[in-house]
């Protein structure tokens, strides 16, 4: 299990944190998603077997939102 | 160009920018947000349908609402 912090750009509201929890949770391999309006970023805890941060972040990326992985 | 609407369940700014990245990615689609409305007209040679999974990305619901 790993996990991996997300900077996401572009969520204005509670909504749009939601929407993300929600997507991304339904991701197969990914066990936990905690989004923070304040901090503008994604927490997840993922099955590194079936994602990586990369394909993490480009699906946050598909969702419409400005997603960035930092080293 | 064909023309299609379609209601999409947007509640702030950051769902309208989020369904214009979309749209953006998928390319070839001129298109016009109403927000208060929770509508998208979108203009292109896609199909309803590849317009539709498109904007389902966005994790919103949407519907097809018809030509325009
Ligand atoms: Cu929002
Ligand atoms: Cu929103």
């Amino acid at each position: 299990v790993n996990s991996v912090t997300i900077s996401i750009e572009g969520m204005t509201c509670i909504s749009c944190v939601q929407t993300i929890e929600q997507q991304i949770g339904k991701v197969n391999g990914v066990y936990h998603i905690k989004v923070s309006l304040e901090e503008k970023s994604a927490t997840i805890i993922f099955d590194p077997k079936l994602q990586t941060p990369k394909t993490l972040q480009e699906a946050i990326d598909d969702m419409g939102f400005d997603a960035l992985l930092h080293n | 160009m064909p023309k299609h609407e379609f209601s999409v369940d947007m509640t702030c700014q950051g769902c309208a920018d989020a369904v214009s990245r979309v749209l953006n990615k998928l390319g070839g689609v001129e298109f016009n947000i109403d927000l208060p409305n929770k509508k998208v007209c979108i203009e292109s040679e896609h199909s309803s349908d590849t317009l539709l999974a498109t904007l389902n990305k966005t994790g919103k619901a949407v519907s097809y609402i018809g030509p325009k």
